[in-house]
C-alpha cells in the first residue's frame, strides 16, 4: 500500500474483532438476510442457530441489546 | 512521468480559483483526531496549515508559515491560542496576530496583523477551516444536510487522500451511472438497469441530478449543495443482509490539497434508532466499513489512473449532464471572485 497518503480501511473500530464478534457479526447478517427484521425475529433466530450470548445463556431481547448498545458505543465520540 | 501542462493556472486567476477550490467557503481540512496539542502541518487548498489545539481542546488554525521570513510556524511550540515560531521566536496569535517578537522587542511588527488566519470549526468528527485570502473576524456560518445534523441519523466518516484533482473526485460522486459498471461486483450495486436518463432539478441550494424511473434500486440520484460549505449526498441501498432502517447515505465533501492531491470525506450515514442503530453501528465496525472502503477504492484506482489532462479530452453523452452543471456552477462561482479581486 502507498504510505505517501492517508489510506486507512479501518477508521471506526478501536481494535481488532474478537472471534465471538465475527461470529455474532455473521449470525446477525444471517439472521436479516432471511428477512429478520424485528428484534424478536432477530433474537429467535439467533437462538434457532445455537450461538449462544456471552454468559452461555439463551439470547433475550434484552441481553441482545445490552450487548449491541455496548458494541455499537464502543469508541463513539461521548 | 510525463505531466501535460493544462491551461496556465497560475496566469489565469479563475482556473486557479478551480484548481485550489473556490475562496470564501468552509472546508473540511481533516477528522478530529489529526490534530493535538502538538501543531501539525497540513496542505489544503493550496496553502500550507498549521493546526494546533489550545488546552480546553479548541482548534486553532494558521497559515503555517511566520510573517517575519516564513518559518514553519507547525515546527514551533503551541502556547495556548499562540504558536511561537522555531526560527527566531515571533510569537503568532490565532487571529494572525503578532504579540511578542524576542529578538526585538518593541519593533513595529509586534501588535500587527500579517499572519494569515483561519477560522475553525469541529463538527460530525472532522475539522472546517473557512477559506479565506485575508483575515475577517466573523465568517458566515455553515450547515450540513440532515443525514448529519439530524439526531435522528447515526454515521461515521471515512477520510481518505486520492492522488488526483479534487474535482475529478467530485465528477464522480455527481456520475451515478458508474456505480452500474465500476461497482457491480459491490455488496450493494449490482441491482437495477444499466441504461437511463437523467434529469437535473434545481433545489434551494444547488440542484439534484437523479434517474428517471429508479429510484432505490442502485445509486440512483446525487445532489450538490452549497450551505456555506460545498457538499454532495446520494443514496445507495443495502442488501437485506444490511438490517431494518432502510438506504444508507452518503455525505460527501473533497477539500483540494494541491493540483493532484485530494482529500476525500465520506460519511456513511443511517436512520436508524434503539438497538437497530447499535446493531448498524457493530455491523459497521465489524464488516461493513471494509465492504464500503473496498468500493471507495475501485474509485480511487479509477480517478488516479487517469491523465490529468482527461477532462480536456471528452465525449460526454446525456448520463454527463450532472458533471456538466456542477463545473458550470464551480466556474461561475470561480468567475465572480476573481471579478470581485480584480476590483
Amino acid at each position: 500500500m502507498d504510505t505517501d497518503r492517508y489510506l486507512q480501511p479501518q477508521q471506526a473500530r478501536q481494535r481488532p474483532p474478537t472471534i465471538f464478534e465475527d461470529l455474532l457479526g455473521d449470525a446477525i447478517e444471517r439472521a436479516f438476510a432471511a428477512g429478520n427484521h424485528t428484534l424478536p425475529e432477530l433474537v429467535a433466530h439467533l437462538n434457532r442457530e445455537g450461538l449462544p450470548a456471552g454468559n452461555g445463556q439463551p439470547w433475550t431481547e434484552d441481553s441482545f441489546s445490552a450487548l449491541m448498545a455496548r458494541l455499537g458505543r464502543e469508541g463513539d465520540a461521548a | 512521468m510525463t505531466t501535460i501542462a493544462i491551461a496556465n493556472a497560475a496566469a489565469d486567476p479563475v482556473e486557479k480559483l478551480l484548481t485550489f477550490g473556490p475562496k470564501n467557503l468552509w472546508y473540511a481540512v481533516c477528522p478530529s483526531g489529526f490534530v493535538g496539542e502538538k501543531p501539525v502541518s497540513l496542505r489544503r487548498f493550496g496553502r500550507k496549515l498549521a493546526l494546533w489545539r489550545d488546552a480546553s481542546g479548541q482548534v486553532h488554525a494558521l497559515e503555517d508559515h511566520c510573517p517575519h521570513r516564513g518559518g514553519p510556524l507547525s515546527q514551533g511550540v503551541a502556547l495556548g491560542d499562540r504558536i511561537a515560531c522555531p526560527y527566531h521566536g515571533v510569537e503568532v496569535r490565532c487571529d494572525g496576530t503578532v504579540t511578542k517578537v524576542p529578538g526585538s522587542p518593541g519593533c513595529k511588527l509586534e501588535g500587527s496583523r500579517p499572519a494569515l488566519a483561519f477560522h475553525v470549526k469541529e463538527a460530525h468528527g472532522a475539522i472546517f477551516a473557512f477559506n479565506a485570502d485575508k483575515n475577517i473576524d466573523e465568517p458566515p456560518a455553515f450547515t450540513l444536510p440532515e443525514e448529519l445534523s439530524s439526531p435522528e441519523f447515526s454515521s461515521f466518516l471515512c477520510y481518505s487522500e486520492w492522488k488526483c484533482d479534487w474535482r475529478y473526485a467530485m465528477d464522480n460522486v455527481m456520475d451515478p451511472m458508474h456505480g452500474t459498471f465500476l461497482h457491480k461486483q459491490s455488496h450493494s450495486m449490482a441491482e437495477g438497469d444499466s441504461t437511463a436518463a437523467f434529469r437535473i432539478r434545481d433545489t434551494e441550494t444547488g440542484f439534484v441530478f437523479e434517474k428517471t424511473g429508479q429510484r432505490g434500486v442502485n445509486f440512483d440520484w446525487t445532489e450538490w449543495g452549497v450551505t456555506g460549505t460545498a457538499w454532495m449526498r446520494l443514496e445507495i441501498p443495502y442488501p437485506k443482509t444490511g438490517g431494518p432502517g432502510g438506504n444508507f447515505a452518503i455525505v460527501g465533501c473533497v477539500t483540494p490539497i494541491n493540483e493532484r492531491m485530494s482529500a476525500i470525506f465520506f460519511w456513511r450515514c443511517r436512520k436508524v434508532d434503539g438497538w437497530m442503530r447499535d446493531t448498524w453501528r457493530f455491523l459497521y465496525r465489524n464488516r461493513l466499513e471494509a465492504r464500503h472502503w473496498a468500493v471507495l477504492e475501485q474509485d480511487r484506482v479509477m480517478l488516479e489512473a487517469m491523465e490529468p489532462d482527461a477532462n480536456q479530452r471528452e465525449h460526454l453523452y446525456q448520463h454527463d449532464i450532472g458533471l456538466v452543471r456542477l463545473r458550470r456552477f464551480l466556474k461561475t462561482m470561480a468567475t465572480e471572485q476573481a471579478q470581485a479581486a480584480a476590483g
